[in-house]
């Protein structure tokens, strides 16, 4: 029961956390398409910086190259023999190797570039008489090969060109684009955040007035929007909160309408009792039962009818001019001893002469029901402690009776909330009363177990004035 | 006593309650018949409810406070923080809400109508309070030779205080000596009172030098 219990409410939770939140998924979309537009850019630059700085690379060696052909042209046709010096005596430029395919036999500038590292498609291709280009890889590095054919029949000329340079421009190029695309990114989010922020701000608002209504502040208001959009909506959260508090106030006014038109026929009634009750002795012993009887039932009647005004008022939270410096020892005391009879107050020594904001009368009223509870339903009142903590007095009050189960502990402070076949003497507003006395206060009451058994109630109240909203 | 009820099934059941208590009751259904009533006949309390048909109580009780010192007591469902103070700053003595029984009205009454003295035989009959003589020969205050006209409650609130001689009193203890509540009674009422009755023997109520409040504390004469 408990386990299926703690499941069902783990699964709201789980589900929400994997669901994002509208501020979030806003955030995350702005910095989404933020990221694919800068990537989007920053791969376009990438590919046409590069494919133009290969271009003109290209352009440069072709010339240089064929600038050399040229040359070894003129060398070749003036000495034939030495073929190694003409090559060296070709311009200098910036290649890193030349090759040379003359009358059927390979020459080489570079002891490391040999025909084998060109190409068997470049070769064919110059051989066939045309001038190509083609990008090679040669002990890992990248080299741009240009081939072109000579003026004598079946002759080629190659020049190796490193290209590790344009390489490293390419790279450095790519990671200034990757960074700027994360910027880009990161800057999206940001704004997503901001702007999302600033639509859901009356969000935002709306949220923490409904809270402040949950928790019972039917008087909180949405401040007029300009917006539109946004107006409609805080319109008619104000229409709805206000329909609430009238309808609230109507219920406790009718249950204050009803206690006050009772007052005067219950006053006729209580002094009739009196006067019968006075005459007792007149009057024959059959009746005698229900006179008690129906004394009885009349002074809980009674007391249902002040509770039932008590409670039905009040509602507004405490204000300045309500507030008295109570000494807050010698109200518990005289509340306490006086409707037990007994000495049962212990009031700790700094809280003796210690005053407190508050009303010496709710406080009684308090104090008052707590120990009658405690003495009707609680085994008798045990003792009642009036302590000083850091920013509250405490005042705790214990029971010898069985104790409350836990699941039962919230329910005490409600209406009519009575244990199951009990005949109470009280109006059944006793603890409720209290709970909002405490409340009226800006305290706090809570129950819990006594070490040893029964029942404790603590009432916090705090020891400086609290400003309320 | 009179009762000024319009209610007339409480006023008889009341009247009769009253009466087992040992009080003779006159009965008054209107504001106007009560005062016809007070005219005619001397009545040493009374009871007056708010609501009335012609004449509130408000007006009752102001009316009657133009020449009379009688203890008057407020009887009425109202039991608003606002109607109790109203009736005390109209001049009632002390306000009761309903339902209530005729044996908690007989204890006030009989609280009210207690007399305050010197206890001891030796203290003086006459005391002077600056420049007021308080007499406990005639129950009179006396301000160069005129009278100042007091209730019977005010002038026990002031014989409570010049008793004192300077002590403070907390409104606690003035509430159970005059009113006869215990720890719980209404401050308000002690407060109301204190201020009428600045009103009448201060030279400028605004400033009081006579009757002094002791913040947090409650009331003392100047010595």
């Amino acid at each position: 029961m408990t386990a299926t219990a703690a499941v069902d409410q783990a699964r709201p939770g789980l589900a929400r956390g994997v669901r994002l939140g509208l501020r979030a998924r806003v955030t995350v979309g702005f910095g989404l398409l933020a990221l694919a537009l800068s990537a989007g850019l920053a791969g376009a630059s990438w590919f046409l910086v590069s494919g133009y700085l290969l271009e003109q690379k290209e352009a440069v060696s072709v010339v240089q190259t064929s600038l050399s052909v040229e040359a070894l042209e003129l060398a070749l046709s003036s000495d034939p023999g030495d073929i190694p010096a003409s090559i060296d005596a070709t311009p200098v430029n910036d290649r890193t190797s030349a090759l040379l395919d003359y009358q059927g036999s390979w020459y080489t500038s570079s002891l490391t570039a040999g025909p084998h590292v060109l190409p068997t498609e470049l070769v064919a291709m110059v051989g066939h008489g045309s001038a190509a280009t083609q990008r090679i890889l040669m002990g890992g590095q990248p080299y741009l090969v240009v081939g072109t054919p000579m003026a004598t029949r079946g002759d080629s000329y190659y020049e190796l060109f490193s290209l590790a340079e344009l390489d490293r421009t390419d790279r450095t190029l790519s990671v200034v684009l990757v960074l700027a695309a994360c910027v880009a990114a990161g800057l999206g989010l940001l704004l997503g955040r901001l702007a999302s922020g600033r639509v859901l701000r009356p969000l935002a608002e709306l949220n923490s007035a409904a809270a402040g209504v949950a928790r019972g502040d039917l008087s909180i208001r949405l401040a007029a929007e300009q917006d539109p959009d946004v107006g409609e909506l805080a319109a008619s959260f104000n229409r709805t909160t206000a329909a609430l508090e009238r309808r609230v106030a109507a219920d406790a006014r009718f249950a204050a309408d009803v206690s006050h038109e009772l007052r005067t026929p219950l006053t006729t009634m209580l002094n009739s009792m009196a006067v019968l009750e006075n005459r007792e002795a007149e009057l024959p012993e059959s009746v005698l039962g229900p006179l008690h009887t129906l004394s009885d039932e009349l002074q809980r009647f009674r007391r249902l009818v002040v509770d039932l005004l008590e409670i039905s008022r009040d509602d507004v939270p405490a204000r300045a001019e309500d507030m008295d410096e109570v000494a807050i020892g010698d109200v518990v005391r005289a509340a306490a001893d006086g409707a037990t009879g007994r000495n049962v107050t212990r009031v700790a020594g700094d809280v003796d002469g210690l005053r407190v904001p508050g009303d010496k009368r709710r406080l009684e009223r308090i104090i008052v029901d707590l120990v009658e509870n405690a003495e009707l339903h609680g085994g008798g009142c045990e003792r009642v402690d009036v302590r000083r903590g850091a920013s509250h007095v405490l005042v705790t009050v214990d029971d010898a009776g069985p104790g409350i189960p836990a699941g039962n502990r919230d329910r005490v402070f409600e209406r009519f909330a009575r244990e199951p076949g009990s005949a109470s003497d009280g109006s059944g507003l006793g603890l409720a009363i209290v709970s909002r006395h405490v409340r009226w206060h800006g305290g706090d009451v809570s129950l819990g177990e006594r070490p040893g058994g029964g029942t404790r109630i603590v009432v916090r109240l705090p020891l400086r004035r609290q400003v309320t909203a | 006593m009179l009762l000024v009820e319009d209610d007339v099934r409480l006023r008889r059941m009341l009247r009769l309650a009253l009466e087992d208590e040992g009080y003779r009751v006159s009965e008054a259904g209107t504001g106007r018949d009560g005062l016809e009533n007070l005219r005619r006949q001397p009545h040493d309390v009374v009871l007056l409810d708010l609501m009335l048909p012609d004449l509130d109580g408000y007006d009752v009780c102001r009316e009657l406070r133009r020449g009379s010192g009688i203890p008057i007591i407020i009887v009425s469902a109202k039991a608003d923080s606002h109607d109790v103070v109203a009736g005390l700053e109209a001049g009632a003595d002390d306000y009761m809400t309903k339902p209530l029984v005729a044996k908690e009205l007989s204890a006030r009454i009989r609280a009210l109508l207690r007399r305050t003295d010197p206890s001891k035989a030796t203290a003086p009959r006459t005391v002077a309070l600056g420049d007021l003589q308080v007499s406990f020969d005639d129950w009179t205050v006396s301000r160069d030779g005129h009278r100042i006209a007091l209730t019977h409650t005010e002038f026990r609130l002031l014989a409570e205080l010049v008793l004192a001689e300077g002590a403070v009193l907390s409104r606690e203890q003035l509430l159970e000596r005059i009113w006869g509540y215990g720890y719980f009674g209404d401050d308000r009422i002690v407060d109301v009172h204190v201020h009428r009755l600045r009103t009448k023997i201060e030279r400028d109520p605004a400033n009081p030098r006579l009757v002094a409040t002791v913040r947090g504390l409650g009331y003392r004469v100047a010595t």
